[in-house]
């Protein structure tokens, strides 16, 4: 029961089980997973503390792909050593956090310019106002971060990436329209000026 | 019921004996009748004021003339306020003295009075903050429960956001981007000194002290994704409690400290979730609806207030954890006063009190700009 209604089936994965199911698909290991669970419930949490392996992170788990590197000194998004015109921005649908196909050419050409240049760059996440303050932060945020996973992906180095969130304050647009939220909804690539 | 029961046995034993207090719950529909006119001194048509003003805010009374009302609010208001109370029968029922500036000791007397005769935790004396942008920037301010006494706290001209004031009023924590990145500042309000608690790689946002102040619950992404901390008090050793692909924020604690109510996000449809602090498994709480955000948990731990989207506007719902779900009205970010009674929450620009039992509603502050995210103290 607790599985069922937890938002974390991953967790379940990422420990004991995953060896044992990796020739299967990322789905049915889920599900395996997950029917698992329903049965083990706890008894899965107590193992993960045993499990020291080095794959996982501090707290045993390998959800979040990839920590933030330590903020450089007196380098911020808006800062004057900070190019935010090189890269065009990546846009989002309303609500989601999804960097869709057509965006793929931008990750692109950032993660060949961090691949080569060894710069690193610091990705800001905005949203429409069109949803309440701290949602809009939250948001914002995952929208940077899956930028900066679809960067990793791309072969970029996420210890060359930061990232910041302003929600929907400084809209690039700030009329109430539908073409303007599009517009809104966004992450902004800035690269530290070397 | 039993309160109303209790009520009566309180108020016949009141007769017989002078020294027990007497204990009045009041219903929805009915209302206690006092009067403040019995009250002398140099400050008393400032006290008077006041005290009237707090206890028709507090939803239990009905002020009227002392030859209609079942008790009699007196005393002198001077530098210090005697104050007293006595039923219609002339009995004392409530004496006390308060100090304090202003109109402080008027609240704090009309909270001693809601207290006694009613058995609730009085709001008059508790402290609001919330964002304005009146200059041009998003800067944070204070002022009493009853929207008096605005003071700005930030100055920054930068954007600072998410104030969050400790149970006592007497500190307060929100998001400030003076580094460019999103930070958690720390104020406190008696000295006016400044700290910025935390400033991991990433966001950090909305943080929120537990109901003791000795630990802050906030979302943070210094992981590589955004998850759900517990730190201490002074914003270290953060532990991480979720572990998701989608967003938690807008943690709010139980009255025990034991858990925490925040909304999780995964693919646009934000659902509110409760958790142990000490980590675990979230657990989606059932609302109704399909867009549930900024939830704030009742401090008698029954309700929680949080913001629903529908058909483009954004309306203030209260879940009862024992029940159902009801929308209040539209709003943004409410929040519940000490009384579990009161929400405050912006609404175009202003900030609204509202009486969540009968529906009263009252603009608190307004002309400040734009109005959001109010916190309040309890």
């Amino acid at each position: 029961m607790v599985a069922l209604n937890s938002h974390s089936p991953r967790k379940i994965l990422t420990f004991t089980f995953t060896p044992m199911f990796r020739p299967i698909s990322k789905a049915a290991t889920t599900f395996l997973s997950l029917s698992l669970a329903l049965s083990l419930g706890a008894c899965v949490n107590t193992k993960k503390k045993q499990d020291g392996s080095a794959a996982y992170g501090p707290d045993g788990d390998t959800i979040n792909g990839t920590p933030l590197p330590e903020r450089q000194e007196g380098v911020s998004f808006f800062g004057s050593n900070v190019d935010r015109n090189r890269f065009h921005p990546v846009y989002f649908a309303f609500d989601s956090y999804t960097v869709s196909g057509n965006e793929q050419a931008k990750i692109g050409e950032v993660a060949s310019f961090l691949r080569e240049t060894h710069g690193t760059v610091i990705i800001a996440g905005f949203t429409d106002e069109r949803g309440t303050p701290e949602y809009n932060r939250g948001l914002g945020e995952r929208r940077a971060l899956a930028v900066r996973q679809a960067l990793i992906a791309a072969g970029a180095s996420g210890g060359s990436i930061q990232t910041v969130s302003f929600g929907a304050e400084m809209p690039a647009d700030p009329s109430s329209n539908e073409s303007a939220w599009a517009k809104n909804r966004r992450a902004e690539f800035g690269a530290v000026k070397q | 019921m039993k309160f109303i029961l209790a009520t009566i046995l309180c108020l016949a034993g009141a007769l017989l004996h002078a020294e027990d207090a007497p204990v009045i719950t009041v219903t929805k529909s009915e209302k206690l009748t006092i009067a403040v006119s019995g009250i002398s001194g140099p400050e008393s048509a400032a006290v008077q004021k006041t005290l009237q003003n707090d206890l028709l805010m507090s939803g239990y009374f009905t002020v009227v003339p002392a030859d209609r009302a079942q008790f009699l609010a007196g005393g002198t208001a001077a530098s210090e306020l005697t104050g007293k109370v006595t039923d219609h029968g002339g009995k004392t029922v409530l004496s006390k003295t308060f100090s304090g500036a202003g109109k402080a000791k008027a609240h704090a007397f009309a909270d001693e009075i809601v207290e006694t005769l009613t058995g609730h935790k009085g709001i008059a004396s508790t402290k609001i903050a919330f964002v304005a942008n009146h200059t041009g920037a998003k800067e944070i301010y204070s002022a009493d429960a009853d929207g008096g006494n605005v003071v700005q706290l930030t100055h920054d001209r930068v954007i600072s956001v998410a104030p969050r004031l400790s149970a006592d009023g007497r500190r307060l924590l929100y998001t400030g981007y003076q580094s460019g990145y999103a930070d958690v500042y720390e104020i406190d309000l008696g000295s006016g000194s400044r700290n910025r608690i935390m400033k991991y790689p990433g966001t950090n946002s909305g943080a929120t002290f537990s109901p003791d102040g000795g630990r802050i619950a906030v979302t943070l992404s210094k992981d590589g994704n955004t998850e759900l901390y517990v730190t201490n008090s002074g914003g270290g050793s953060p532990h991480r409690l979720t572990r998701t692909q989608g967003v938690e924020s807008s943690p709010t604690w139980s009255p025990d400290g034991n858990e925490i109510i925040y909304s999780y996000d995964d693919h646009g449809s934000p659902q509110l979730y409760r958790i142990s602090a000490g980590g675990g498994e979230g657990r989606a709480l059932s609302t109704g609806r399909n867009y549930n955000t900024e939830p704030n948990w009742s401090p008698d731990g029954k309700k929680v207030a949080f913001n629903v989207r529908e058909s483009g506007s954004f309306q203030v719902a209260i879940l009862d954890l024992g029940g159902g779900t009801r929308i209040v009205g539209e709003g943004q970010d409410p929040v519940w006063g000490a009384d579990s009674r009161h929400l405050i929450f912006a609404q175009g620009g202003s900030l609204i009190l509202l009486d969540a039992q009968t529906g009263q509603r009252n603009t608190l502050a307004s002309g400040l700009g734009k109005i959001s995210e109010p916190t309040w103290s309890r």
